[in-house]
């Protein structure tokens, strides 16, 4: 039982260690490699720049982006939600309304009530509005 | 679910139900002065369903007990129903004229604080940990926007606070939650001290185990947050001069109420039995003499009124935990008065003197717009009515006889002395004799310092109502406590 225990956490363990070493590793590796002039060290400047997907910069610095953006970020974190809530319940409708009945449904269309609440509030306060 | 779940949560969904009506009547509708009134009608709701479970009217109700043993709406949940609809409505009305400061946002604010009391109305009625918890969220979440409410530095600053420091209290709660199921294989309170019972202890170490110790310490640390106890109180001072008035008066006798009915129910129900109460009583008894004493040092120096009525909850605060320490006075003999009833009764009573004095100083302050206990000079002579509602609360504050102050604090203390606790009953009259000093000020204040103006100031009809009826209360049930203390015998019966 509890050698049970441990092995568990034994693994957990493991993992951490391949975790940690793989990158260090990497890295160390790397490192030792520039002194057999495997790897050389010749700085330019585009080496430099930050790496943004392989094009040329576009700004120097992060811009201003509008600030509704983060009440379509918190749109869809409320629909993606449902949607994870959604999906489960649809696959096994089968087996739960067999054994809750009506109730299996109800449950979910007050799930989607208050989702849909949600919705109309932010819709009314203009929280999908442009300008 | 079957239908007699439907009828022991009908309560709980009834109140959640009318906050979700007021997003609606919100959004739809023109004239939103109507909202605080239809607010304050459809807490009727609730209000029935809970009168329909204490009377058994409609419905299968003798057991009542419901969703495998996770909610309850026995005779202790329900006097807190009732306490907490009663707050919420006096609160909804005294806050109508303030709401009007607000007018893009009156729904919200109405919306999230009934939501907040349908989280405390399922936090007295759970008797699962896991309940206890999810409830305990419901209850603090909307509090943390309505703190944030006046959107200034202050107001943000108080609902940051908040958000974080409940949300820290929370985790401290949980790991408490963790250790009792790890030792006990049970989040059901009951079967928890079956369990306890069950399981040899080791009598060298407190509570049998230091394991349980450990998750005893965490969940009362978790609840103290809520219930402003020392060394939990920090946020109370900020959070209460910060948010919007209305939410100072609801936080500081709703939440507490609710946090102590949950406190009383865990330490009763799962850790209940003899040589148990022994323990926990002496840790209740050490926080209940540390937070009386610093909430009435701290109270001494305030000048903000706001600030200084947070202290002053704080200190209230361990005027009740004494009562819940008093554990030995439970034990059945006639001539006593029980612990948990003195708490009960003081939580009724200090409802009503909370209000009291909250509800006048929204109505002063809301008009001069001055939250400095100076802003308060002269207030016999400009508003009189409002300053002598606003000293029957102060007396009962101090617990000055006959008001309902003095006799919740008879009682707890002369529980406290039954159950061998001389000490705490001392340091409490001690420390009540501390409270005169800054709770007189402001009498002094209102009664024997010129006025900067000699403008009199008019309050609204409704909050008036509502603050005439608090005061009338602790008038009331000061004199006349016998109906408040059969209530508080019944509901205690489950214990």
């Amino acid at each position: 039982m509890l050698e049970d225990y441990f092995r568990q956490y034994g693994l957990l363990f493991l993992f951490a260690v391949i975790a940690v070493t793989v990158p260090v590793g990497m890295l160390a590796l790397s490192y030792a490699a520039s002194f057999v002039r495997i790897r050389p060290t010749r700085q330019t400047p585009v080496k430099r720049t930050a790496y943004e997907g392989g094009m040329p910069p576009f700004s120097p610095k992060p811009s201003r982006f509008n600030f509704r953006y983060y009440y379509y970020a918190l749109l869809f974190v409320v629909f993606d939600v449902e949607t994870v809530f959604l999906y489960p319940w649809a696959v096994r409708y089968g087996l739960l309304s067999k054994q809750f009945g009506i109730f299996a449904l109800a449950a979910v269309m007050l799930f989607l009530a208050v989702v849909t609440l949600a919705y109309a509030y932010a819709w009314r306060k203009k929280a999908l509005e442009w300008t | 679910m079957t239908a007699h779940d439907w009828w022991i949560i009908a309560p709980e969904l009834a109140a959640a139900g009318l906050a979700a009506l007021l997003v609606i009547a919100d959004l739809a509708l023109r004239n939103k002065r109507i909202l605080a009134e239809l607010a304050v009608i459809g807490l009727a709701a609730p209000l029935f369903f809970s009168l329909n479970l204490w009377f058994g009217w409609y419905g299968d109700t003798t057991d009542p007990s419901a969703l495998f043993g996770a909610i309850t709406a026995d005779r202790f949940a329900l006097f807190f129903h009732f306490l907490l609809i009663g707050v919420s409505a006096a609160v909804i009305l005294a806050s109508t004229k303030y709401l009007e400061r607000m007018p893009g946002l009156r729904g919200e604010f109405l919306a999230l604080m009934l939501f907040s009391m349908s989280g405390m109305m399922m936090l007295v009625s759970a008797k699962e940990l896991v309940a206890i918890y999810v409830s305990l969220e419901l209850t603090a979440l909307p509090v943390a926007a309505l703190a944030a409410f006046h959107r200034g530095a202050r107001s943000v600053e108080a609902g940051l606070k908040f958000l974080v420091l409940s949300a820290i209290a929370s985790a401290l709660l949980l790991y408490g939650m963790v250790y009792i199921y790890g030792f006990t294989g049970s989040t059901n309170l009951e079967i928890i001290l079956q369990r306890l019972n069950e399981i040899p202890s080791q009598p060298d170490q407190p509570f049998g185990s230091y394991g349980v110790l450990l998750g005893v310490v965490l969940i009362v640390a978790g609840f103290a947050f809520k219930m402003a106890v020392v060394p939990w109180q920090m946020w109370v001072p900020d959070v209460y001069e910060g948010s919007p008035t209305p939410l100072a008066a609801f936080l500081s006798v709703a939440s507490k109420a609710a946090a102590f009915a949950v406190i009383i129910r865990v330490l009763y129900a799962a850790f209940g039995s003899e040589p148990l109460t022994q323990d926990w009583s002496g840790l209740i008894a050490a926080l209940a003499a540390v937070t009386m004493t610093v909430g009435n040092l701290l109270a001494l120096s305030q000048k903000n009124i706001k600030r200084l009525l947070g202290y002053s909850t704080v200190s209230q605060a361990g005027y009740m935990l004494a009562g819940v320490a008093a554990v030995s006075a439970n034990s059945g003999s006639a001539g006593f008065i029980a612990g948990p009833q003195g708490v009960l009764y003081y939580l009724m009573g200090y409802a009503f003197t909370n209000l009291a004095v909250f509800l006048s100083v929204i109505a002063i302050t809301h008009r001069t717009g001055n939250e400095l206990i100076s802003g308060l000079n002269g207030m016999g002579r400009r508003s009189p009515v409002v300053a002598m509602l606003l000293t029957v609360g102060l007396l009962s504050l101090l617990g000055v006889p006959p008001t309902v102050g003095f006799m919740s604090k008879a009682f707890v203390f002369s529980a406290a002395v039954n159950s061998g606790l001389i000490w705490l009953a001392v340091i409490g009259v001690v420390n009540t004799a501390v409270s005169a000093y800054y709770y007189l000020r402001i009498v002094r204040a209102m009664y024997f310092e010129e006025p900067s103006s000699d403008e009199p100031i008019r309050a609204d009809l409704r909050a008036l109502a509502a603050t005439g009826t608090a005061a009338a209360g602790v008038a009331v049930f000061g004199i006349g406590p016998w109906f408040l203390l059969k209530l508080a015998e019944e509901s205690l019966t489950i214990l």
